[in-house]
């Protein structure tokens, strides 16, 4: 018989090699290493934030395996890109939990992803550490396997809410990006002015993000001449927005998240954007946790806020390894409960991983505090209990920090 | 990894039945769909609604996707038939997006960005995990199989190759007498049917479904399946949905060989390699990689086919003059 190499036998020969060589579990020596797996947005709209928490979480990792690793495995990190985009990150998903059998899905960002591969890390029991606001995480976690970094966004929008009527606003009109982020923003910011006495002028609507006016929304929001208006939204609509209601000429006080004022937005909107009041959970900033966090990965401290999610990524892995730790066993129920036993109180303050392996080996109970937040979880759910919440005021194209509160959610 | 690799598998068959859809929408009868975001959005929220909300089982659920489809497909190209080519494919390309801006802005009805759980699941009590994902595969096969059988004899059919007429030039069709709106309508219908069967499957798959699902970036995968693999060939784009998915997801399995980049560059890099391959096979293989099958006539034509032939030559003849 004469075989004949044909292109399409050649490409597809090929195309299988690649495959298989590739699926091949690779050689290791001495104790099976402990698999973790990260899946952060590298690309798509968490961007700006992924690369930060994909680069703690492989630190923390270094760290711990420079140290020996965990109950002496060595961890083997697993690190995926979601692109923001839950259609993808299932299968990103699957091959963490499938091919490398990881005890936790860590580090994915918006809602809509942690949501996404919800169902599939509870039917395997893989633990899922996140930092999404949605109010609807915690409803859908039916084993209690879901850690949450972030505080939920109705939180925000009752500290926003707050600070606004304290600053005498009497009227406010509400608009927002339409996503599950600011929708439960909204309802609590409606209700905290409310019940402060002040009104909502109109009835609050959302809008879809990529539009290229807003002209129309704006014009609604500003209508009944509102003395403060509330936009929750990512900086890629905001600035659109913004423009928007600079050109209608409005003159009261604008609002927002500080996700929607990063540094691009200043730059690009110039002397126009001052005056515009905006608030984020932020890092507990005095804290050991995030002094040490910024020698980790090199910034200098400046007093300022920096990497508000890489903080909650360099939380996530340190709280994970050390429920391990703690429990002895890399068992999923066991783990699970350690987590509300190492950085719940009581127990000797720890802020860095190996301190706490340290106290841990020493027969010591540890409170973990992290450089994003204090890491309490509300039991017996994986909700945090309060993080910073920083309010600033843009002045000369600069943020100048309003007031800082510690929120409880 | 032998889940990974079902679950993979079930993922290229939810890919396979968009390719084999759009394979007779655009490879058979030349019909430009950008939309198949739309109806695969479409059938999953209308199976996920009628099986979660109205307590529907999981058959009739997925059944009421493919009539909804159905309904649709005839809908939306009897509205832009008169719309060719260019003008259609911007059509479709609306219509995903305003199934998307609906599922985003109907809270009422779906839930908005807040996405909607789907428990519903046949059988689900019967088998574990891994059989259950072993389960949901065969189900999956069985549409495959299905459409690529209704596919297959499509083209083989007097009807097929009347599909093929009108994607070669539809005013011969027409002068050969036959009703190219009709053929086009129900083409498009059938297709239409199967994208919202797999998003049906789909939805109870993954049991969470968000408008975030559904971007236009699917059309463009399945696009990539049915050009890597050969339009018009049945066989050549259940191949080319394999490669496309193994592109999308082999990749991965680099990370582990260039750990030395952080993992913003190997995300980032992983992309660029996708792009490299598909374009490596579009180059090196414009008609895919398996081209469609050239029709073979039984040697001795049919009466009229020979009359056809003639009617064909002689318009030919006509449009080079014109040309000239």
């Amino acid at each position: 018989m004469k075989i004949t190499i044909t292109r399409r036998r050649l490409l597809g020969a090929s195309a299988a090699t690649a495959f298989t060589t590739a699926l091949l579990p690779r050689l290791t020596l001495g104790a099976a290493p402990l698999s973790v797996g990260s899946l952060t947005p590298n690309t798509g709209g968490g961007g700006p934030f992924g690369p930060n928490i994909a680069a703690a979480h492989k630190l923390v990792a270094e760290m711990v395996n420079g140290k020996g690793g965990v109950l002496g495995r060595e961890i083997a990190l697993h690190q995926e890109n979601s692109e923001t985009n839950p259609e993808t990150a299932i299968r990103a998903a699957r091959k963490l939990v499938d091919v490398n059998k990881v005890i936790g899905v860590l580090g994915t960002w918006s809602s809509s992803v942690t949501l996404g591969i919800m169902p599939l890390c509870q039917e395997a029991n893989v633990i899922q550490m996140c930092t999404s606001s949605s109010a609807n995480i915690p409803l859908k976690d039916k084993k209690g396997l879901v850690f949450n970094f972030m505080i939920l966004s109705p939180v925000w929008g009752e500290a926003i809410g707050d600070l606004a009527l304290r600053r005498g606003y009497k009227t406010y009109a509400v608009m927002a990006l339409n996503n599950d982020f600011t929708k439960s923003m909204v309802d609590s910011f409606v209700a905290k002015v409310k019940a402060g006495g002040a009104k909502v002028l109109t009835e609050p609507f959302y809008y879809n993000g990529g539009q290229a006016s807003y002209r129309a929304e704006v014009s609604r929001l500003i209508e009944s001449k509102p003395e403060a208006v509330f936009i929750p939204s990512y900086v890629t609509d905001f600035t659109s927005v913004y423009k928007e209601i600079f050109r209608q000429g409005y003159e009261g006080k604008v609002i927002t998240v500080s996700i929607a004022t990063g540094s691009k937005f200043k730059k690009v909107v110039g002397a126009a954007a001052d005056g515009i009041l905006h608030g984020l959970p932020v890092p507990s900033l005095g804290s050991p946790a995030y002094k040490d966090y910024l020698k980790l990965v090199g910034l200098k401290d400046t007093g300022a806020v920096q990497h508000p999610f890489g903080t909650a990524g360099h939380d996530q892995m340190s709280v994970l390894l050390l429920a391990i730790a703690s429990a002895g066993t890399d068992d999923v129920g066991k783990v699970r409960a350690h987590i509300h036993k190492i950085a719940n109180p009581p127990g000797k303050t720890v802020s860095n991983v190996l301190d706490g392996f340290a106290a841990l080996e020493a027969g010591e109970d540890i409170n973990f505090t992290g450089a994003s937040s204090d890491v309490d979880f509300k039991t017996p759910t994986g909700v945090l209990k309060s993080r910073d919440f920083m309010m600033w005021e843009i002045k000369d194209g600069k943020d100048v920090v309003v007031e800082t509160i510690a929120s409880a959610s | 990894m032998l889940s990974y690799l079902i679950s993979m598998a079930t993922f290229v068959g939810f890919f396979m039945i968009l390719a084999l859809a759009l394979n007779l929408q655009w490879g058979m009868t030349g019909m430009v769909n950008f939309g198949i975001a739309g109806f695969y959005a479409l059938g999953a929220y209308t199976s996920d609604l009628l099986t979660v909300e109205a307590g529907w089982p999981f058959l009739f659920g997925v059944a009421a996707a493919a009539v909804l489809g159905l309904a649709f497909g005839v809908a939306l190209s009897f509205l832009s038939m008169r719309l060719r080519d260019d003008f259609l494919a911007i059509v479709t390309l609306g219509f995903a997006e305003l199934v998307r801006l609906f599922a985003l802005n109907e809270d009422w009805l779906t839930r908005g960005p807040r996405g909607l759980p789907i428990d519903v699941r046949p059988l689900s009590g019967v088998f574990g995990r891994d059989g259950y994902a072993a389960f949901y595969l065969a189900i999956v096969a069985v549409v495959v199989l299905a459409a690529f059988l209704v596919n297959e004899r499509i083209r083989r059919s007097p009807y097929g190759r009347v599909a093929k007429a009108i994607r070669e030039d539809d005013v011969v069709a027409e002068v050969l007498g036959k009703n190219v709106l009709r053929f086009r309508v129900q083409v498009f219908g059938i297709g239409a049917l199967f994208m919202a069967v797999a998003g049906a499957l789909y939805a109870h798959y993954t049991q969470n479904i968000s408008p975030d699902h559904f971007t236009p970036v699917v059309a463009i995968f399945i696009w990539m399946s049915v050009i890597a693999g050969g339009a018009g060939n049945n066989k050549g784009l259940l191949l080319g949905a394999g490669l496309v998915m193994m592109f999308l997801e082999g990749t991965r399995f680099l990370g582990e060989f260039i750990a030395f980049l952080d993992a913003e560059k190997a995300s980032a890099v992983r992309i660029i390699l996708i792009g490299v391959l598909l374009i490596l096979v579009i180059r090196f293989r414009p008609q895919g990689l398996m081209p469609e099958e050239k029709f073979k006539g039984t040697g001795e034509p049919a009466p009229e086919a020979r009359h056809g032939k003639f009617v064909m030559q002689g318009l030919n003849r006509q449009n080079s003059k014109k040309g000239g």
